[in-house]
């Protein structure tokens, strides 16, 4: 259920000498969502999440969380805040039910509840079997897992998760985000960043698009989808084509960009009925042989190509 | 106190190192009293493997013969200068007189002096040399006064049976030797920065990992608690690895330790050098940012300063350049306050001044290792 905001983020401003990391940027979060901040690598979102923790200073604008201004020495506001770094932030020395513990510890003074806890988290991240183990004997999905162990261990009421599944292998992926939404459903607002666009489009309930410091879009997976022209995607292989036909398919109804390569024609079409129909009549009709074909929705690449110019992974 | 507690969780997990360094320092404390005995300053008279070749077969060379026996022992050897040069080679003898013939004319009643080999640049010849000069000036004396070249040669022999009563002055209270566990604590600058330094190092890496620590400030642990319960822990460790040292000696030497009347004064500088070890960790740590590159750094530091310090090696021995060096390191002025302490039971009140001057300066060089760190620390910080 969604309600109040939880975050507001008013005219954000980060300059790095002459570097603008964030430029103006305005966010607002609401409770029980679970946010993503998509945007490609240097766009600003660690930088928009340090500023939020109060781990960087900013040049200009407000951030209010739970309704209070967030400053460095807003210790009640962090306490209700879980944090998952993008680097894996624990101590080799120690084992993984005391790294969890420790974390903790920095929130929940009362033993009891503490040790409650700690359990809650391995047994949420599945680590029951590796307590005891030390973090450099564990796999890199194990070691997120117990990454992000740390940072909900608290059950917070905000987590922020800074690309959680960063070099994860795609079983543990899985898991990670099958618990990120079980927290949210358990209560957990979460802000979500990533540039992998298919866990955004998984998880969030709302995404924001940053680049160059300055959100460019802002809305659910539809929502955002509905904003850029792209309907459809029609994809052909094995295909022939010379200029005049290319150029004829180019003046088809709704057809807005257009290209061929290897033998291989892409067309997208803004949203209209039988945009398939009307390819596949021409090429009938011009005698054109081909092999497969595929019809795409639009997806949040193709959202993020149209708004920004370029793929996420540029 | 989650971060105290972490702090001690990791200190927990370098405690095998903790307890290797004991052994060593246990052997070495050990060994050294094995070896010395604990005796430093004792008397003794030692002989030499010496040779006397006879040419002349006199009385008089017979007494020399009888004379420099009761002192020495006397190798037999050919009169053959490549036997003689090779025994000198291989060291089976130290020194080798020739008694040439007409001995009593031209060596007693004339001026010709003894023709002798001797090791090159060995000193106890010279104890040889005049022990031979010492032999024909008695008996000189002795035959010009009216005695019989026997009677002479029978009484300067007898005479040189008598041995001097040696006492030694005992200004420590130990016999004028140095105490058991005088070495103990000469050797503990070494144990405790090698010790503290190695586990303060490996726990600062830990928490200056820049991921936990940005990890920690998003925390609800204000830094300023954070960083009191970091120093808290220093303490904790420094104060438990100084206990442990300190109940080295008592465990060992008992009331021997117990009774001395340096005792505190021990502790004290013991302390001190605690101190200081402990402000070395910290720069160390805050110099050093990864775990392999931390072991070579305490060990050219512990091992640095405990050579030219006087650690290993008494600084009576060193040499005066280097001296003059490791009075800019800290364990110096320990070592000159240990020597002080071992060598007197009772202080004057020059000892005094020098022992307070001694406990001063590794004050000030705590401070001074410690500022430095700290200015280090905040440059760190701000970078």
């Amino acid at each position: 259920m969604q309600s109040a905001n939880i975050i507001q983020i008013e005219n954000l401003v980060k300059r790095y000498q002459n570097l603008v990391a964030l430029d103006h940027l305005n966010l607002t979060i609401q409770e029980g969502e679970i946010f993503g901040l998509l945007g490609p690598n240097g766009s600003g979102k660690t930088t928009a999440i340090n500023c939020l923790l109060a781990l960087l200073k900013y040049d200009k604008g407000t951030i209010t969380i739970f309704g209070k201004n967030m400053r460095p020495d807003s210790y009640d506001i962090k306490k209700q805040i879980g944090v998952v770094m993008q680097n894996v932030a624990v101590f080799e020395q120690m084992s993984v039910r005391e790294n969890i513990d420790y974390f903790c510890g920095l929130y929940i003074r009362d033993k009891a509840r503490r040790q409650q806890l700690v359990e809650e988290a391995i047994a949420f991240t599945g680590l029951e079997e590796f307590t005891k183990m030390r973090p450099k004997k564990l796999s890199g999905g194990l070691l997120r897992r117990l990454n992000i162990a740390c940072g909900i261990v608290h059950k917070p009421r905000l987590i922020i998760m800074d690309e959680p599944t960063v070099a994860v292998d795609p079983q543990s992926r899985n898991k990670i985000l099958e618990g990120i939404v079980e927290l949210n459903r358990q209560g957990s607002t979460i802000i979500y960043t990533s540039h992998y666009m298919e866990e955004v489009e998984q998880i969030c309930t709302r995404i924001a698009i940053i680049d160059h410091g300055r959100v460019l879009a802002t809305g659910t997976t539809e929502e955002l989808k509905q904003m850029i022209k792209t309907g459809e995607t029609i994809t052909i292989e094995s295909i022939v084509l010379d200029e005049p036909l290319v150029a004829g398919i180019r003046k088809l109804p709704h057809v807005f960009d257009l290209s061929y390569e290897d033998q291989t024609l892409k067309i997208r079409l803004g949203t209209a009925r039988h945009n398939l129909v009307r390819i596949l009549n021409y090429l009938q009709e011009q005698d054109v042989v081909f092999g497969r074909v595929f019809s795409e929705l639009p997806t949040l690449n193709d959202v993020f190509l149209e708004i920004t110019g370029k793929e996420l992974r540029d | 106190m989650t971060v105290y507690k972490g702090f001690l969780t990791i200190t927990r997990r370098n405690i095998h190192l903790m307890i290797l360094y004991l052994v060593i320092f246990l052997t070495i404390a050990v060994m050294a009293q094995k070896f010395t005995g604990g005796k430093t300053t004792d008397f003794e008279q030692v002989g030499l493997d010496i040779a006397v070749i006879d040419r002349d077969g006199g009385e008089l060379a017979g007494g020399l013969y009888d004379y420099l026996g009761q002192y020495h022992t006397i190798a037999d050897l050919p009169d053959d200068p490549s036997v003689i040069q090779d025994r000198m080679f291989y060291r089976e003898v130290y020194y080798i007189v020739t008694i040439p013939k007409d001995f009593e004319d031209r060596c007693l009643y004339g001026d010709e002096l003894l023709p002798v080999t001797k090791v090159p640049g060995s000193n106890s010849g010279f104890y040889v040399d005049q022990q031979i000069n010492t032999f024909l000036n008695d008996v000189r004396i002795m035959v010009k006064s009216g005695f019989t070249l026997s009677e002479s040669i029978a009484e300067v022999t007898e005479s040189s049976r008598e041995t001097t009563e040696v006492t030694l002055i005992d200004k420590n209270g130990f016999g004028g030797n140095r105490p058991f566990h005088a070495f103990m604590y000469q050797y503990m600058p070494y144990i405790l920065i090698s010790i503290l330094c190695y586990c303060m190092c490996y726990i600062m890496i830990a928490f200056r990992n820049p991921d936990v620590k940005r990890r920690m400030a998003c925390s609800a642990v204000s830094s300023r608690s954070q960083n009191l319960q970091i120093i808290l822990g220093y303490i904790t460790v420094g104060l438990a690895v100084y206990l442990l040292v300190t109940t080295m000696p008592v465990l060992m030497y008992g009331e021997s330790f117990t009774a001395d009347p340096n005792m505190p004064y021990y502790l004290l500088n013991s302390f001190l050098m605690t101190l200081v070890a402990l402000s070395l960790s910290f720069l160390i740590g805050t110099l050093v940012s990864r775990d392999e590159v931390v072991s070579a750094v305490v060990n050219v530091v512990s091992l640095g300063m405990s050579f030219l310090c006087g650690v290993f090696v008494d600084l009576e021995i060193l040499g005066k350049s280097v001296r003059t060096f490791a009075q800019f390191l800290p364990v110096y002025w320990y070592e000159v306050a240990n020597g002080l302490l071992a060598d007197n039971s009772t202080l004057s009140q020059l000892q005094q001044t020098s022992l307070y001057t001694c406990f001063f300066l590794q004050l000030l060089f705590f401070a001074a290792i410690l500022g430095v760190a700290m200015v280090i620390s905040r440059i760190q910080q701000k970078a």
